[in-house]
Formats: structure tokens, sequence, C-alpha cells
């Protein structure tokens, strides 16, 4: 039988396990082997995640699980996504949606955001999570590298309603040699279907020398989806297989992107500590409309947010946004 | 103002360390930080050099300023063998490498040093689940031995005391009182701190992605090693340094994963605590030593971090601080003092030293370094 949640459709008959090792055939049933089993479940600013453009401000619970369909040979989180996921699940937290919904109220959580992996790999886990979100009002959002089937996909639009969609490299060559995968094309398809499906931004971490040529192909492409897509593009931190690559030049890149901003406005470049280009300008008038700070790594946070709802306080220009500003504490019970 | 100086390798920002806004300085003594930060980069916590980028830097940064005071950290030993499987001999050849850094730094500075080991490690044994309590269990710090509770319920604490692994259930006015001289602090301490037996970690609600195989040992005593005199306790480090430092020239060194089993130096007990109570590698055994006062409540393991970090919370590149701690060694100090180590976002806040450089890691992920100038009027 033949698991559908990715593009690698893999075969589950007996015990084959396909890529991910995270679901396994069962009478003729595709079953998740590890479910409400999570390996993240922490209180974080959305911008770290990053989502710039939805609910700034607020506090999200970040969760994750184990495995990935993916093998990008640079990957921060290998020691959660490339392992065997049985044998890490002794560091796993056991919590049932509901159980999960209740600590997230808890840590005053205004939103969960499944981060660390690939949310495709625990689905049904998901789907039974955004139920119980939905009862308790909380907005779901996911970062995904949108290797999904069409389905998946479909699975995806009805658990969360926003996205950060990882659109690593266009070429064939980068995406078999650094990703393990045969081709972008499938991502490609969804990253227009979650734009349609939700609020979508975009990340691309740059690999010197490996995609550093594509980034003005890959903003075209982005732009041509939807010019108000905001995109992410990371300077890559050589980990994992890669330990002791170059650090991608920030300054070459930063020349390439200044050309970006022409076509596709919200474009920002961070991953690293201090960057110049985490702050939210006006497309019309080019004001600071949200001010942050980068940490690198997930510690990017608000400073402040100057727009009037989702418009320039300046000139008006109406700005993308998903969801209103929401107060650091707003969930907090009043002590 | 002080400024901290980013270098993320061939590129380099310089901020207000309280506000985080970009500034733009120039003086000789920054450009000499500056240049030995682009010099210098942090090879990594995992990196066997992370050691000797320590002694490097602090060499070139002695070289630059001809400080009298430095004070350093070592702790790439803590994060191998926290996560990493070693073998005894493994690990014997990791103590003896820290040794010969530590070792070179002195030999080559000629500065006499107060080294203090943070306590040892032992092997991880299991988890101790808290995250299915009716309270919100909480842990910081990288001490997950110790967890706060946070409106626990009377079945939480049932449940918990049932528990073997389960050393002890601390109320937050017990805990207060065993350190009584410090309850201007204490107002962010959960309502009970949760401590773990030996060998065990809570599994609190997190991030738990690495897999930890040591854990901080059992550390009511820690090894100091000096020929300046004696201190029975953590709290009597900095009075050494304070005695000595108008007429020597020290170096009060911190080796992070070190007890009194292990330690290579010629070393005598030092309390690490008072009653039940013992610092684990955190902010607080280390704001402890460098104000010779204990420091416990001040970032309490357990407490909710998060609700402090608001937007208007100030010194973003330091962590959880939220304000220059007041009465460090190295701010008391007339004379010039430096600080480098490998311990992230806390040297320049811990020392008080007029500069200092460290590795800016988050979550062990190396984004470069960190140089914070306090003091320039000693030029």
């Amino acid at each position: 039988m033949q698991c559908t949640y990715c593009e690698w459709r893999c075969e589950l008959t007996g015990s084959r396990l396909g890529v991910c090792r995270m679901y396994a055939g069962e009478n003729g049933v595709v079953r998740e082997r590890f479910p409400y089993r999570w390996s993240s479940s922490i209180p974080s600013k959305v911008e770290s995640v990053p989502f710039y453009h939805a609910w700034p401000g607020s506090r999200c619970l970040v969760i994750g699980t184990a495995g990935c369909n993916f093998r990008c040979r640079y990957c921060s989180n290998s020691f959660v996504a490339k392992q065997d996921p049985a044998a890490i699940q002794d560091g796993m937290v056991e919590l049932t949606p509901p159980e999960l919904i209740r600590k997230a109220k808890q840590m005053g959580c205004h939103s969960i955001v499944f981060n660390v992996n690939e949310p495709a790999v625990s689905l049904p886990s998901l789907v039974e999570l955004a139920q119980e979100a939905r009862a308790a009002g909380m907005p779901m959002g996911c970062l995904t590298n949108a290797y999904t089937t069409e389905e998946s996909t479909e699975m995806l639009g009805s658990v969360f309603s926003f996205f950060n969609a990882g659109l690593k490299g266009l070429s064939a060559a980068f995406n078999r040699e650094y990703i393990g995968i045969p081709s972008a094309e499938p991502v490609v398809r969804n990253i227009r279907r979650l734009a349609a499906l939700g609020h979508l931004e975009v990340t691309t971490p740059i690999v010197e020398s490996a995609n550093d040529g594509e980034i003005e192909e890959i903003a075209r492409f982005i732009a041509n989806v939807d010019p108000e897509i905001p995109w992410h593009v990371f300077r890559l931190l050589p980990e994992d297989e890669m330990q002791g690559a170059c650090y991608p030049n920030i300054d070459a890149i930063a020349r390439t992107l200044e050309k970006v901003r022409g076509y596709l406005p919200y474009v920002y470049f961070h991953n690293f500590v201090g960057s110049d280009w985490v702050n939210t300008l006006c497309p019309g008038c080019g004001a600071v409309v949200i001010e942050r700070f980068s940490l690198g790594c997930g510690g990017d946070r608000l400073c402040s947010f100057n727009g009037q709802g989702n418009r320039c306080r300046s000139c008006g220009r109406e700005i993308r946004l998903h969801g209103e500003k929401i107060a650091w504490n707003a969930g907090e019970a009043p002590s | 103002m002080s400024l901290a100086v980013i270098d993320a390798r061939e590129w380099q920002r310089m901020f207000d360390l309280r506000t985080g806004v970009r500034v733009e300085e120039d003086s000789p003594l920054l450009r000499m930080v500056t240049e030995l930060q682009a010099r210098r980069p942090y090879p990594g916590d995992f990196d066997d050099a992370g050691n000797r980028w320590v002694t490097d830097t602090a060499l070139d940064l002695i070289a630059g300023y001809d400080p009298s005071f430095v004070f350093l950290t070592y702790a790439w030993q803590f994060f191998v063998a926290r996560y990493s499987v070693l073998t005894e001999s493994e690990w014997a050849s990791m103590v003896s490498s820290v040794y010969e850094e530590v070792n070179r730094f002195v030999a080559r500075s000629g500065f006499t040093p107060v080294i203090v080991g943070t306590g040892g490690m032992i092997p991880f044994v299991d988890f101790i689940d808290v995250t299915r309590l009716d309270g919100l269990a909480l842990s910081t710090h990288w001490s997950a031995r110790h967890a706060g509770l946070h409106d626990g319920s009377r079945r939480d604490l049932e449940y918990l005391a049932a528990l073997p692994e389960v050393e002890r259930i601390v109320p937050r006015d017990e805990f207060r009182s065993l350190f009584a001289e410090c309850r201007g602090d204490a107002f962010r301490i959960p309502e009970y701190l949760l401590v773990a037996r030996p060998g065990y970690l809570f599994h609190t609600v997190g991030g738990a992605f690495r897999k930890v195989r040591r854990v901080p040992a059992p550390a009511h005593a820690i090894p100091l090693a000096t020929t300046l005199g004696e201190a029975s306790a953590i709290t009597d480090v900095r009075g050494l340094v304070d005695s000595r430092i108008s007429d020597t020239k020290i170096a009060l060194i911190v080796v992070e994963g070190l007890g009194m089993d292990d330690f290579p130096w010629p070393h005598r007990r030092c309390g690490n605590g008072r009653g039940w109570f013992y610092y684990e590698p955190s902010d607080a055994q280390y704001l402890t030593l460098t104000t010779g006062r204990h420091k416990v409540f001040e970032y309490p393991t357990g407490y909710k971090y998060f609700k402090e970090d608001t937007e208007e919370k100030e010194y973003p590149l330091s962590g959880f601080f939220t304000s220059v701690p007041e009465d460090t060694v190295a701010s008391g100090i007339e004379a010039r003092s430096i600080a480098v180590g490998n311990r992230s976002m806390i040297m320049h806040m811990a020392s008080g030293a007029d500069i200092s450089i460290e590795c800016f890691a988050r979550n062990l992920f190396n984004q470069g370094t960190l140089a914070v100038v306090h003091r320039m009027d000693k030029v």
C-alpha cells in the first residue's frame, strides 16, 4: 500500500516505513506510528518562527514531532528531523490534543505553530489538534517544506490558516544534491496552492555557491504567485553535514536583495544577529511599519508596531497582515 | 552607554547594549576590539578549538588593553559531555585538554589564577515527566534538575510526592527563608521548586531537542585552585580577588563541568550553596561567584521567563537579563578588566568587565561573537 501524505508516495507494505519513518501500513490503512508525541512544546514569539506578517507581537506555542521527508544536508534540527523517530521517543512528551491546548493556554499562547520538522509526517495528530484549537479559538500555523501531495496539501489547508513554506531552490541539481528530492516541482505547485488556502510566507536558506545564484529567479517566482508574499531569505548556518562549509557572505546577498525589493517589497534577510533586513517597510512610502530585532536562529522579536491596523500610518497603504497586532502578555491571566 | 558589537563572520554591527539600537562609534579601543573579533571567529560549542579560542582571544585582548583583572570561562567540555556518549578515557582526554589550555593562558599571561570548577557531571538516568500536571512545570537555564511549579493542584503535589525520583518539593516560603537575605529578588520564585534526584531531569513543556547524555552531578562543594588564599564558600571567592587586585594581576577562571573528583589542579573544597541547595552551572552560580552574594532568586530556575520578554524588555543581546547586575567583581575594580568566554550571553553581564568578548550561540548554534564595551574611559 502507498502512503499519500507526501510526494515520495512511499510503499508501506509489510514492515516498510518509508522515507520519514513516521507512518506504517496496517490492515490496508496508513497508520501514524507516534501519535500525540511532541519533541517541542515551547512558548515563543511568532516572529521567531518566522512569521513577520501574522499576528505580530503574539506568543505562540511552538510544537514539533520527529522525522522528516527531506534530507537537507544543512539541517539545523537534524537531531530530531533526521534521526530514526523510534530511537528518540524517550525524549518526547505525550500530550493529547486537549492537553496540549490546555498547556498552550496556561502559557498564555495565542496560537499554535508547528515548527522543528515537517507537519506532513504527523498529519493525523494535527488534524485532531486543529479541532481542539478551533474550539478554543486558537489559530494554527506551520512551517512546511511543501513536498506534500495535492490531497495532503488540502489537509494542511484544513488544519492551518497561516503557512511558511520552504522554497530551498528551484534547480533540480540543487534539490537532488542538497535536499535529497528529485525536483522542486511539487513544492512550486503547492506554494501556489497554499497562497490560495491561507496566509503564506516563504523561506529560502542561502547556501554559498549552491543556490545563491538562484536568488533572483526564486524572487521572480514568488512575485509571480503574489508580489505581496513575505519572503524570508536565511543566511545558512553550516550545520549537520555542512559543518566546516563557508558562511554565506551577508553583504553580497544583501546587494542582490536590494534589486529584488523593487518587485517583492516584503523581502527579509536574517538568521544572523542584528540584521538590518528585518523591518517591514511600507511598499508605498518606505516608512517603517513594523520594527524588529533579530537574534538569529529563531530569536526574532517585535520591537514596535507602527501601523494603523493593517495600514501604513504615513500614507495609508494597506500592509499584508494576517490577524492584528497582539500584545505579548494578552493571553496571561490577570494577576 | 555600553556598546555591543556582533561579529557574524565578515560582517559586524554595533549596538547600544541596553536598547539594541544600532550605533556607529569609532575609537582606537573599539577598532582594537572589532579587529580582534574579525581575526578570531568562534569555532563553535562542540568544536575542540572552542577552548583554544578562549585562551587566544584573551591573550590578544591582554596585548591590546593591558588589564589587571581577567575573567575567563572554558565551557567546551561541558557542552560536549552533556550531549555526547563519551568513554572514561575520552572524558579524561577532554579534562586534560582543558587543563593544558588554562595552563597555557596562565603561563603566557603571567596572571595569578583563581580557578573554579562549576561541578562535575554524571550520566543521565531518566526523565521525570511533569508535562501532564494540572499546574504548569517549567525549567529554565538548562537546569532541568530543578523545575518550577506554577498553579499546582493538590493532586499534582500528591503525585510528585509519590515519585521516588523527586528528591524534594520546596514551597516558595521555605525556599525564600533558606536565602532570607535575598528577599528583594524573590518575586520571581515559582510557588514550588521541584528538585530531582541526581541523574534525573524534569521533562517539562519546552524544547527537548538534543538527547542529553550527562547532567550536573551533586555539587555541594566545588573545587577551587589558587595561591591567593582560602575561600570556604562560593560567596568568598570574590573576596580573594578584591583583597589582592591592588598588587596582583588576577585571572578568575571558571571551568565548566569539572567537580571535586576530576579537577586537574591541586584544589580545596569550596561550598557551593546552602543547606540542601547547591548551584548547578547557571547564571545564578556565575553571579554568586562574581558578586560574592547568593543570587539564587535573581533569575530563578523555573520562573515564567517568557512573561518578561515583552517589546519593552531591554538588553536584547543578553538573554534573560533585564539589567546589568550591580557590584560584580570587575565593576568595582579601578584598574582595567576584561572577560572572555565560550558561555554565551553571560560574560558581559556577570563580570562587569570593561571589555568582554564571548561567543554568541543560541541553542548551541554558532552565530559568531559578541563584544561588549562597558568602559572606554580607562585608556
